[in-house]
């Protein structure tokens, strides 16, 4: 694939050899997942040996050594690409940058106006404010986040972009003409709105609903007896226990953006994580694929035990241990 | 108290709330006066508006769909001042909140921030109110949770809700309540929630407080026994209207209205056995347009229609003996793990049940009493093999109900139903209550089609009271007595002989408790069954058993013939218990009385 069309037989094998093809998929899957794990044993006499430890792409300590092998201390190693010949770990960690930020600055925005929006609908329960930012927030949850980027991209991006001053498209960190780096933080913009809208919706019906369970409890009306000033009842006895199902939903969606932005970023061409795992996906490129995955697979874990970590302060009646 | 100071007057207060029917008056103009230094007490049942009427005072009736409608709220301050509470704008509405007039709620569990601690929240109020710094306020809070009898202030203090109990929980409310030494205390029923243990500590707590602190409690109950231990002088309300005033003892020796003597004749007498509880009903006749017509009958002549002689119940009980028993208990323990070291066996244990023998014989009423936590549920759901047994055997007609599989147990449900507590959350929201009580049946596969399950529902509803056609609606359509009648007639479903009823009556007001006990011993008589009785009070226990278990801390404490545990109590257990029941006799009172009028001479 990589060789092109006119490759000799030689050159293919030597290829073969090095993406290790010429073994079962069992034996390869288990190379894999000792290049992962972070002790491992391997070989430090056969340069041949698909697990030869000084071909250069492993950096480790050696921990204990025999007479072929050696167990060895590692940072993971995630293989190279097919298609650049770059180690994977680098090019994701070059790519989850942006990600992040567009990810957090989507789910921050999106939780401070869905809480804020979501108060307010409570408060007013039933009137004609709180049915109006029901239904905004039921279209906002239909609309599919690609639909909703192609719209904001041809509005703001082409139409408007004389007075917007924003591109159609355009990664984070932009090449200018003169070809130097540089942060071109108007290109997060329109990717973050499409990717809010949803989380806005849903964290919105969340909290109104939450908040008019909590408004209805017998907590809220001590405080209430106490004297205190209706804000206060809201802000500081209502809002921090009709919080609990909002983070569940704000961090879920967090793990979510930071999977898969894949539309949004393909659309923007903004040039993170999804970007490049769909662009990896196209070239067949599966190391790439498999990198992303697990980055994507692991930074969910994370973000959930991060969650639980936080119920504890919020609620102290979750107890971590038990 | 010889110059009665005025506090709050009360004048032609109504309270209405739109319902989907239209408004509703809750409270329907009433006027009552306060005065300095006394404990008013407010009695009727649920929907009576006495707890309507203690939010519109605090101007906290949830709006919409409540509006207080007319009416004034006159607060004379300590400087001579007098303040309509009902004109005044919110904002100087909440100073007087909490600070000049506090309210302490029913429910202790849900009445406290859960995710505060006890501390900041009694803190709060004190900040909120008194110009005072934080460590001056904590020092304050620490001293109210001394004044209030909580162990370990400091402790308490940083505690969460969760951690304490149901007792502790009403102490810090009340802690919280009088933190900013209020002229007015509204407590709402603020010991129906608790056992009658706590709630005899609570009551003494009260009384001391209200003398000390020189504060007018105005206290809200359903229970007139109640009263009889804490207030001056009573308010009598039915259904938004009061109906009756007058100091304690008066309403206690003379009762005019109708609705307060079946209020006094209704709660489970100790010192009678009783073949049932005198209601409403044969006190007045309630006609379909809400107008009264008394029936004149005495206190005296509706309890002495219904009692029963001592020869009767003895005989009774020799004929019960005579069978074999229906049920046998032979060292049942129920332990529950607490710790599990690193290989998952246990290493201690909660021992909720421990080491329990007692046998029923059929037809009988076994009566389980004891404190919260004493594992009187526990031993219940054993019994049932709901909860999982340690230890022991359970044997029903000689089978072993804890060594059965699954397909005999299934048989074994047909026989044996239990009644749970609480009628609200027993009862599914989204099944109508023909459909709950037909389940059971056709689970078991009872009577052969819909249309003969159908019908057999609806005898089942006339049989406990209920209007056959109330077939298709929904649980919250019914108020709470209502409801566990649709428990009950859900019990009966399967043609049980024998059914526990675990605290069956004890979210009920004493009025409508009257009605269900009534209800049961009628089907008792009707179709011959045999219960376990569980409840934590024991003048409720012992109206409705023969025989009697006292637990305590998942032992038996005491066993035996019902009237002569509480004639001959035994154990300084059984008598604290016995003590603990607010019984409204008239001695007890004076003394009470005469007790506060040396402390304030």
């Amino acid at each position: 694939m990589s060789l092109g069309q006119n490759a000799d037989e030689e050159t293919v094998m030597a290829m073969k050899k090095k993406l290790r093809l010429n073994y079962s998929p069992a034996q390869r899957l288990w190379f894999y997942l000792s290049d992962l794990s972070p002790v491992s044993i391997q070989s430090h006499s056969n340069p041949d040996a698909p697990l030869y430890l000084k071909n250069g792409d492993y950096q480790y300590v050696e921990w204990l050594k025999f007479k072929h092998k050696s167990i060895v201390l590692k940072k993971p190693y995630m293989g190279r690409s097919f298609q650049s010949d770059k180690p994977v770990l680098e090019i994701l960690r070059r790519k989850l940058v942006p990600t992040l930020i567009l990810a957090c600055s989507a789910i921050g925005i999106a939780s401070i106006i869905g809480v804020l929006l979501g108060i307010l609908s409570a408060l007013n329960y039933g009137t004609f404010m709180d049915r109006g930012l029901i239904s905004l927030s039921v279209l906002g949850i239909s609309i599919p986040s690609y639909f909703s980027a192609l719209v904001l991209a041809i509005v703001f991006g082409y139409y408007l972009s004389d007075w917007t001053k924003l591109n159609i498209t355009g990664p984070l960190l932009d090449v200018s003409d003169v070809g130097e780096y540089f942060i071109n933080w108007k290109n997060l913009i329109l990717p973050t709105i499409a990717l809010g809208i949803r989380p806005v919706a849903i964290i919105l019906q969340l909290t109104r609903n939450s908040m008019l369970d909590v408004l209805r409890a017998d907590y809220v009306r001590t405080a209430k007896a106490k004297g205190l000033s209706e804000q206060k009842v809201i802000i500081k006895h209502a809002l921090r226990n009709a919080l609990n199902p909002v983070v569940t939903s704000i961090t879920g969606w967090f793990a979510a953006l930071l999977a898969g932005a894949f539309f949004v970023e393909y659309i923007f061409d903004f040039k993170g994580l999804g970007h490049e795992t769909v662009h990896a996906l196209t070239m067949f490129d599966f190391p790439l694929v498999m990198g992303s995955v697990l980055i994507i697979a692991f930074s969910f874990v994370f973000v959930n035990i991060l969650v639980d970590i936080l119920y504890t302060y919020l609620d102290p009646r979750i107890n971590i241990n038990g | 108290m010889s110059e009665k100071k005025i506090l709050l007057e009360v004048k032609n207060l109504v309270t209405e709330f739109n319902t989907d029917e239209g408004s509703v008056k809750a409270v329907k103009g009433i006027s009552f006066t306060l005065y300095r230094g006394e404990t008013v007490g407010i009695v009727g049942e649920s929907g009576s508006g006495k707890s309507v009427t203690s939010l519109s005072i605090m101007r906290l009736i949830p709006s919409p769909p409540g509006k207080i409608s007319s009416g004034e709220v006159i607060y004379h301050t300590k400087d001579g001042r007098q303040i309509d509470l009902l004109q005044i704008p919110e904002e100087e509405m909440r100073k007087f909140r909490g600070n000049d007039i506090s309210m302490i709620f029913q429910e202790p569990m849900t009445s406290l921030n859960p995710v505060f601690t006890c501390g900041d929240q009694v803190m709060e109020a004190i900040l909120l109110h008194q110009k005072v710094d934080k460590e001056k306020a904590k020092a304050i809070t620490l001293e109210m949770f001394e004044k209030v009898q909580l162990p370990d202030p400091p402790r308490i203090f940083d505690a969460y809700p969760h951690q304490l109990s149901g007792g502790q929980k009403q102490r810090v409310m009340i802690a919280m309540a009088m933190s900013c030494n209020p002229d007015i205390l509204i407590a709402d029923e603020p010991t129906t929630a608790l056992d009658v243990t706590v709630q005899k500590t609570i009551l003494e707590l009260m009384n001391d407080l209200s003398m000390q602190l020189e504060s007018s409690i105005v206290f809200i109950t359903h229970d007139l026994g109640v009263i009889g231990e804490i207030a001056d002088r009573v308010i009598v309300m039915y259904q938004g209207n009061i109906v009756e005033t007058g100091d304690v003892l008066d309403i206690f020796k003379n009762p005019k209205h109708p609705y307060t003597r079946s209020l006094l004749a209704c709660r489970p007498p100790l010192g009678k056995r009783l073949s049932k509880l005198p209601t409403v009903k044969d006190f007045m006749r309630v006609e379909a347009d809400g107008s009264i017509t008394e029936l004149n009958t005495s206190v005296e002549e509706a309890i002495n229609k219904v009692v029963v002689s001592e020869a009767t119940t003895k005989e009774r009980m020799e004929k019960l003996k005579e069978k074999t028993p229906i049920l046998e208990v032979k060292g049942l323990k129920t332990w529950f793990p607490t710790n599990k070291n690193f290989f998952g066996k246990t290493t201690s244990w909660v021992k909720a049940v421990d080491d329990v023998s007692f046998q029923v014989y059929p037809g009988e009423t076994m009566g389980l009493v004891g404190e919260s936590g004493c594992g009187k549920t526990t031993l219940g759901r054993t019994i049932l093999n709901l909860a999982p047994a340690h230890d022991g055997e359970v044997l029903f007609e000689g089978r072993d109900i804890l060594s059965m599989n699954s397909a005999d147990l299934k048989d074994l449900r047909k026989d044996m139903q239990i009644i749970f507590q609480d009628p609200y959350s027993s009862l599914n929201p989204r099944m109508t209550i023909g459909g709950a009580i037909q389940e059971p049946m056709s689970v078991h596969g009872l009577l052969s089609n819909e249309k003969e399950r159908k019908d057999k529902v609806e005898s089942l509803l006339s049989t406990v009271g209920l209007d056959p056609n109330h077939y298709h609606r929904y649980p919250h359509e019914f108020s709470g007595g209502q409801r566990q009648r649709i428990c009950i007639a859900r019990a009966l479903a399967l043609n049980p002989r024998f059914i526990i009823c675990d605290e069956s009556v004890s979210a009920l007001d004493v009025s409508v408790q009257a009605q269900v006990l009534n209800l049961l011993l009628n089907l008792r008589e009707e179709f011959g069954f045999t219960y376990i009785f569980i409840s934590h009070d024991l003048s409720v226990v012992k109206f409705m058993s023969d025989q009697m278990i006292v637990m305590n801390k998942g032992k038996i404490e005491e066993m035996g013939i019902a009237d002569e545990i509480y004639n001959n109590p035994q154990k300084e257990y059984t008598q604290r218990l016995i003590g603990a029941i607010p019984k409204g006799e008239l001695g007890d009172i004076e003394r009470r009385i005469a007790a506060s009028k040396r402390v304030n001479a």
